[in-house]
């Protein structure tokens, strides 16, 4: 089974889980900046959380399919075509060849997901079918999708179930987002003041606003680095703030180690939310202890398990 | 060593970066990659990274609590092995110093108070060590320029730098193999492939290597980039 790429959008890549385990050889994680929108998809199509999927970014996608196949589409607020007539997002639609899915401009977040039962067929490399864009790796030749690109499904054994996802299981994409957030290791190198607008900051997302991280703005802090801290390292929903004052936080392609102060980091539960903040969308960072982040994230997986079984693995 | 809130439940020296992330302070980067060496062999966490003077260690925050992997990253500092000698590999790094392959050179030098030449001289005229792989894959932090110890990082960082820049800072040479953004002070950039992800190994270097950089001309960066 194949497909054939259309119109590719912006920024289509093929993800699948996170590289992990590596970040001591400089390997980032890389994956679907949404994690859990990409588990939705592929539970759709009877897939696994993490089979390779398509991952869009902010314009949507259109492609031709070349043989039967089952599609689900996930994440972002937005429409999808299939031939020219709507279809909703969070349902297995059964293709047959010659068929064209598009799925429209996001309305609100950044990332829609394209599921197809059996997964897309890449090789892995170093451990993961994920494409990393700066190192050119993974997926598709290590690059964004272009026009006419054909990618392979695998081949299924059977048909998936006709699902739809509960409504209860549906994130919202909206344009304002809050971000539960421990203290960073240099949290005590921005001054008083700004430590308290830290968590008391409504942030909007600036235009850098990538798979490796997004300028978050609206304040702008005082930190006594001098430039001169030994580099250290960095994680997805870390939020670092260079001299400049400007906090700055880290995504699912973040670099491994950084210069800059760590003020922030985004707890486990909340980072998967990162992957569908867009330029111009209002953050704020609710302080959370340790514990805290801990308890709300055994929360969280409790709520979804009944969905997805394997939550505690996806984020 | 930072102490905030969170710590409290912590013994010092471990410290939480986040709720599922501890950290320790150490000595020097032989030190830190020593850790984290000893870490990853227990098994017990998803990612174990050195920094210049720290050692941060990812936990799963949904089997482990931030307390239990404070104590285990205690127990850790109590049994990780002495620090074994360097390798002993001389990998010579052609450079091709200043003009557009090296926009900061001039900063640089002026900073410092030397002319380019005598910049060259002092970078080319010594051994170096890879003290860790990080960043980006296969980007190698260099030690033991001190001539540039006080080189800060530039205040904003460039939002693409070519694969191969070398840039320096805090008295260290840093050599970005990907394209991308990066802060460091970029001096030159060499034609050497450090990455290579469908290599095995795939990167070029490793902790611990010994480093010689060699001028180059413009023509000969052309020449090593085209093979």
């Amino acid at each position: 089974m194949t497909l054939r790429i259309v119109k590719p959008g912006l920024q289509t890549t093929v993800q699948a889980g996170p590289r992990t385990g590596q970040r001591h050889l400089g390997v980032p994680a890389s994956g679907a900046a949404d994690p859990l929108s990409l588990a939705l998809a592929n539970r759709l199509v009877g897939n696994a959380p993490f089979a390779p999927a398509l991952e869009t970014t902010l314009t949507g996608v259109s492609l031709r399919f070349e043989h039967e196949c089952h599609v689900a589409v996930t994440g972002a607020r937005a429409r999808a075509w299939l031939n020219g007539k709507r279809v909703k997002l969070h349902r297995t639609l059964a293709v047959a060849g010659g068929d064209e899915l598009a799925v429209g401009p996001a309305k609100a977040g950044a990332r829609n997901y394209l599921a197809f039962a059996g997964g897309i067929a890449v090789d892995e490399v170093l451990g993961s079918a994920s494409t990393y864009l700066p190192a050119g790796f993974g997926g598709l030749q290590g690059r964004a999708l272009r026009a006419g690109d054909t990618l392979a499904v695998a081949p299924i054994s059977e048909a998936p179930e006709m699902l739809k996802t509960p409504k209860a299981f549906r994130p919202p994409a909206g344009t304002s987002w809050a971000l539960r957030a421990c203290y960073g290791a240099e949290v005590d190198l921005l001054d008083k003041e700004s430590r308290f607008d830290l968590f008391d900051t409504n942030f909007s997302v600036g235009n850098r606003a990538d798979r490796m991280g997004l300028q978050l703005e609206g304040a702008s802090f005082g930190v006594k680095s001098g430039g001169r801290l030994a580099s250290a390292p960095v994680f997805p929903g870390t939020i670092q703030c260079p001299e400049d004052g400007r906090p700055f936080l880290l995504s699912i392609d973040a670099q491994t180690i950084g210069g800059y102060p760590r003020v922030a980091q985004v707890a486990r539960a909340d980072r998967h939310l990162i992957g569908q903040l867009r330029p111009g969308d209002h953050v704020r960072l609710l302080w959370r202890d340790t514990d805290s982040a801990r308890e709300e994230l055994l929360a969280k997986h409790e709520y979804w398990r009944e969905w997805l079984p394997g939550i505690s693995t996806i984020i | 060593m930072p102490a905030h809130d969170d710590s409290a439940a912590l013994n010092p020296p471990v410290y939480s970066c986040g709720d599922d992330l501890v950290a320790t302070d150490c000595a020097d980067t032989r030190t830190a990659q020593a850790l984290a060496d000893h870490l990853r062999k227990s098994g017990e966490w998803l990612e174990c990274v050195a920094g210049i003077a720290s050692c941060v260690a990812r936990f799963d925050l949904a089997a482990v609590s931030p307390e239990e992997a404070a104590q285990r990253m205690m127990s850790a500092l109590r049994t990780v092995p002495a620090l074994h000698d360097a390798e002993a590999k001389v990998i010579e790094v052609p450079v091709c110093y200043g003009g557009a392959h090296g926009p900061d050179l001039d900063d640089v030098c002026e900073l410092l108070g030397m002319d380019r030449d005598t910049f060259i001289r002092r970078h080319t005229g010594n051994e170096y060590t890879v003290e860790m792989l990080g960043f980006t894959p296969g980007f190698a932090f260099i030690g033991g320029f001190d001539a540039a110890r006080d080189v800060p990082r530039r205040p904003e960082p460039r939002v693409r730098l070519e694969p191969g820049s070398i840039g320096i800072a805090g008295g260290r040479t840093g050599i970005y193999t990907l394209p991308g953004p990066g802060g460091w002070q970029i001096v030159g950039r060499t034609p050497m492939r450090l990455f290579d992800a469908a290599a095995e190994p795939p990167f070029r270097l490793s902790a611990g290597m010994r480093v010689r950089f060699v001028a180059v001309s413009a023509a000969e960066f052309a020449a090593g980039h085209a093979e």
